[in-house]
């Protein structure tokens, strides 16, 4: 036997080692069964997180109508190309191929591309927007040499009427990652959140819930079935106050200018017409990579983003004289027969002032005080009255506050009063500013829409509304603490000023009683009756002209500002003469102002 | 095995060395037994996943496990005495095909390791590794003490060495690493000195870090880094052991049914049908399943053991102990890689994992081994 002698001692290794070879197996069957029924579920739950993807299903937003059922604001398809750059063989290659596609040049795709180095490479990035269906047909064609390409259909925003409305209706931006990361909010990434106008303040209701989708994967990504589907709410459809075809008109007046205009009911405030001029296209911020235009618009010197009839502030000249007259008429101070002699100029606290006539009105009482704007009566009313009582009565109007407006951004404007002067001036109050604010200016300043509720307050027999653009939205009106025998001499000054070859004037529509008051308001210092519109543009005066209509019952407030116009009486009172013809003119009849 | 010998010294009528019909009770039934089951098992495996590829892997492999039994057959038929005197040509043959694979080798996973005879892919390190056995067999089965001198330890290291050398070139370090448990086997059932043992250990670990700095290509030190923490690039190399681990463990007590591992047939696994057979069969199978596997591969090694303890000769000792070692070598590496215990390597199941050369390689190692078995009692 060739074993030898040792034969022994080489089984006894053998079954050393077969014995360890068995241990080290059990111990491995240990190892499994510590993987499978230990951590089993863990895995399992792993195992659904690989295969499962929820994702999103966009709840189509609200779309905006006017009050006529006018679609203002929709969501029209759209393609975007995606490059998804871990399936792209090279991606310089892919940009090659997509960039005569697109019709834009190779270096600027690459610039693009620079952009999204921080991004996964797995994660699909944005490349074009807005392809047409030839561009969509070309990358689907190559789709099994180009897989990296993926055609996303989604929603944009679209605004029907481009720049009309543009300040009302707001716009859309991508949520930032502040947004996203805070759970409040609600948003994920790359959803679209409204940043200003009716888009910002009506967000959640326009937004509806999107539903989720569940999609089994295989290891690309590629959806291989879908297991199951939540419906999602869609975004509620929004009914505005608005009135598209008064809003068009009177953006058309207001082409070319610097200004703004509101229309709104006096009876319930909905607006009907709110126009800041000049304007911007919303649909440039319904794209993601619209970077330039958006530095244009912030740079542009006319702030074309803003909205002066709410977000700028000016002093409001002689149409604050209605509210010191009122208070005048409340405390006392004046009756309707007295008057005051106007020779074109008086001296206050040793100073002269000027009244904007060179000289003079002569005798004026309230009313044709009212109807000439004759500055001598109300520096005189000013003085009886005193800053603290004006501050007051304007307090009462609701200026120095917000109107309340479902718009972002509104601004309180700002009373002036000797505490106010002290606070944020720290010197003392001079009586001369006393005089100036009784005619509208020195600090006092408001905004356009401010005007229109105090104008409105006549109208309505002395009612604050609240304006606001989506009907329920509504907020009661709340009564004016100024008795009904104040405004009654006021509202019939404000007849005259229209109708009695008054400053407005030039807004007279034969068959219309419209009541208004104009004004001018001084942007530098100057004689008060020298013309502005010589000087240059950034000195000349603004134009205003707060009016209602029909006296009798007045349906329509409408208050036109045009920054730097010169007189109200004939740059401001025309457009609303022009609004006033078009939509209550008499042979509209009267259904038309319902 | 107590039972078993009692036999050994029992004459039994075999006058002549080829095996007859009359004879088949010598076989050792239940070792191919356990391997045709592995066999199936595998072939079911195989199908479930590479059914969505649409690739007609089960036939391929179905004609290789035909090749395999008939090699498997021709193995067992040959006695291996006569095969050992033959061993030193082959050896050397193996060792030429090996140094000519580096040159007209086509690459596939990222060594260059294959010869193409039209669509077939022959893997000439599987080959290098059964013919370096038999050699190792031959110079070792003469008969010394109860241990071996150091000398012959260290012979016995170069004959293993040279063609581990080779196939580290190609760079296949997982074929190569194969050659250390077969030729650990061998030597220490030939008897090794403790002394020696921690020598050798100790050379290992200095080879290693050679191996680590000088041998290794960046995405086989990527492999090694990666099984150190796996889950720090989740899409990067730690994704196998990730997803394989998911596989494994998602399939709980029960699995989730034949052809419905999620991971599996959505492709998160890698190389379902190779390295990684074993996590598509315990997703669908369940533990259930894996034990059922392992417990085939216990019987499987239990028998070869048996065979290895009551062989006729030396020779027929360190021949069995030698191949079963890398049977026993593959089966716990894989398991245990496919739970992220040890760096993935390409070190597939045997009969379970699909692959032409090792399958057919795993047939003739079983058929020697049965062959070693059916002569113990032959004399010479």
């Amino acid at each position: 036997m060739k074993i030898g002698e040792h034969r022994e001692a080489l089984v006894a290794r053998v079954r050393v080692v077969s014995g360890v070879v068995g241990v080290l197996l059990a111990a491995i069957c240990g190892a499994f069964w510590f993987v499978q029924v230990v951590k089993g579920s863990h895995y399992r739950e792993l195992a659904e997180n690989n295969r499962l993807r929820r994702m999103a299903v966009k709840a189509p937003r609200g779309t905006i109508l006017d009050r006529n059922g006018r679609v203002l604001v929709e969501n029209l398809p759209t393609y975007n190309l995606l490059l998804d750059r871990s399936r792209a063989a090279a991606v310089g290659t892919s940009l090659g191929f997509a960039a005569p596609i697109l019709g834009r040049p190779l270096p600027e795709l690459k610039a693009l591309l620079e952009r999204y180095r921080g991004v996964p490479t797995f994660q699909p990035v944005l490349l074009g927007e807005r392809l047409a269906l030839e561009q969509v047909a070309r990358f689907r064609v190559e789709e099994l040499a180009h897989p990296e390409f993926v055609v996303e259909v989604s929603h944009r925003r679209f605004y029907r009427l481009g720049l009309h409305a543009a300040h009302v209706l707001g716009y859309l931006g991508e949520a930032r990652a502040e947004e996203v990361a805070d759970p409040a909010a609600g948003l994920k990434a790359g959803d679209w959140v409204g940043r200003r106008g009716i888009e910002r303040t009506y967000d959640p209701r326009l937004r509806g819930a999107d539903g989720e989708q569940v999609v089994v994967v295989d290891s690309r990504g590629q959806p291989v079935e879908e297991l199951g589907r939540q419906v999602g709410r869609p975004g509620e459809n929004l009914t505005l106050t608005l009135d598209a075809e008064l809003q068009q008109e009177a953006e058309r007046q207001l082409e070319g200018k610097v200004g703004a205009i509101v229309a709104l009911d006096p009876r319930n405030g909905e607006i009907r017409a709110l126009v800041s001029a000049p304007a911007y296209d919303p649909n440039l911020f319904a794209r993601r990579l619209a970077a330039e235009d958006w530095q244009k618009l912030l740079d542009d010197p006319s702030r074309p983003l803003q909205n002066r009839a709410l977000q700028s502030t000016y002093p409001p000249g002689s149409i604050f004289k209605v509210v010191v007259a009122a208070a005048g008429l409340a405390e006392g101070v004046i009756t309707v027969a007295e008057g005051v002699y106007c020779n074109g100029s008086k001296r206050f606290f040793k100073r002269p002032f000027h009244c904007w006539k060179a000289g003079g009105h002569g005798f004026m009482n309230l009313e044709s005080a009212l109807k000439n704007s004759c500055d001598i009566y109300f520096y005189e009313l000013g003085q009886k009255l005193g800053v603290e009582r004006i501050a007051r009565y304007a307090r009462l109007f609701d200026l120095g506050t917000v109107t309340g407006i479902d718009l972002d951004g509104e601004r309180a404007g700002l009373v002036p009063d000797p505490e106010w002067s002290q606070r944020a001036r720290r010197r003392a109050w001079y009586p001369g500013e006393t005089i100036s604010v009784a005619i509208g200016q020195g600090a006092l300043l408001t905004t356009p829409l401010q005007m229109a509720t105090v104008i409105a307050a006549f109208a309505n027999g002395g009612r604050i509304v609240t304006p606001h653009l989506v009907a329920g939205a509504a907020v009661p009106s709340r009564p004016l603490a100024v008795p009904a025998s104040a405004l009654e001499p006021i509202r019939r000054g404000l007849w005259k000023v229209v109708n009695d070859l008054g400053t407005g004037a030039s807004a007279r529509v034969a068959g219309l009683e419209i009541a208004g008051k104009t004004g001018t308001a001084q942007v530098v210092a100057h004689a008060a009756y020298e013309d502005s519109s010589t000087r240059p543009w950034a000195e000349r005066n603004h134009a205003w002209f707060a009016s209602y209509a029909p006296f009798s019952d007045p349906t329509l407030v409408i208050v036109v500002f045009i920054e730097h116009g010169g007189q109200g009486s004939r740059a401001a009172a025309p457009v609303a003469k022009a609004l006033y013809e078009k939509f209550l003119g008499p042979d509209l009849g009267p259904a038309a102002a319902s | 095995m107590r039972s078993s010998s009692g036999q050994i010294s029992a004459p039994l009528p075999l006058p002549d060395e080829r095996p007859r019909l009359a004879h088949l009770g010598g076989v050792r039934w239940g070792l191919l037994a356990a391997a045709l089951a592995l066999t199936l098992l595998g072939l079911a495996t195989v199908r479930s996943a590479t059914a969505e590829t649409g690739d007609d892997f089960l036939q391929r492999q179905l004609v290789w496990v035909g090749i395999g039994l008939v090699a498997m057959v021709v193995a067992f038929s040959f006695n291996y005495q006569t095969l050992l005197s033959f061993s030193l040509p082959l050896y050397l043959a193996s060792l030429a095909a090996l140094a000519l694979v580096l040159v007209l080798g086509y690459e596939a996973g990222g060594a260059q390791g294959w010869f193409r005879v039209g669509s077939v892919g022959i893997q000439p390190s599987e080959f290098a590794k059964l013919v370096t056995a038999l050699y190792l067999t031959r110079y070792l089965a003469a008969p010394s003490g109860r241990e071996l001198p150091t000398r012959q330890i260290l012979a016995a290291m170069a004959i293993v060495a040279v063609p581990m050398l080779l196939i580290v070139l190609e760079p296949d370090l997982g074929g190569a690493a194969m050659f250390v448990p077969m030729a650990a086997g061998m030597l220490l059932v030939a008897g090794v000195k403790p002394r020696v043992l921690l020598l050798s250990v100790l050379a290992g670990l200095i080879v290693g870090l050679l191996v680590w700095n000088v041998g290794m290509q960046t995405y086989q030190r990527q492999r090694v880094l990666t099984f150190l923490a796996p889950d720090t690039d989740p899409l990067g190399a730690g994704y196998q052991v990730r997803q394989s681990k998911i596989a494994v463990g998602s399939g709980e007590v029960t699995g989730k049914g034949y052809g419905q591992g999620t991971q599996s047939q959505l492709r998160f696994l890698p190389a379902r049908h190779t390295d990684f057979i074993l996590a598509v069969l315990a997703e669908e199978w369940g533990f259930l399943g894996v034990a059922l596997v392992l417990a085939l591969y216990a019987t499987y090694l239990w028998n070869v053991a048996a065979v290895a303890m009551r062989a006729r000769d030396r020779a027929g000792i360190l021949l069995v102990v030698g191949l079963g070692s890398v049977v026993a070598f593959h089966v716990l590496y894989n398991s245990a890689m496919v739970i992220g215990l040890v760096p993935v390597t390409g070190i597939p199941l045997p009969f379970l994992s699909y692959g032409g050369s090792f399958t057919l390689i795993n047939y003739v190692s079983l058929g020697l081994i049965l062959g070693v078995d059916f002569r113990r009692f032959v004399n010479r």
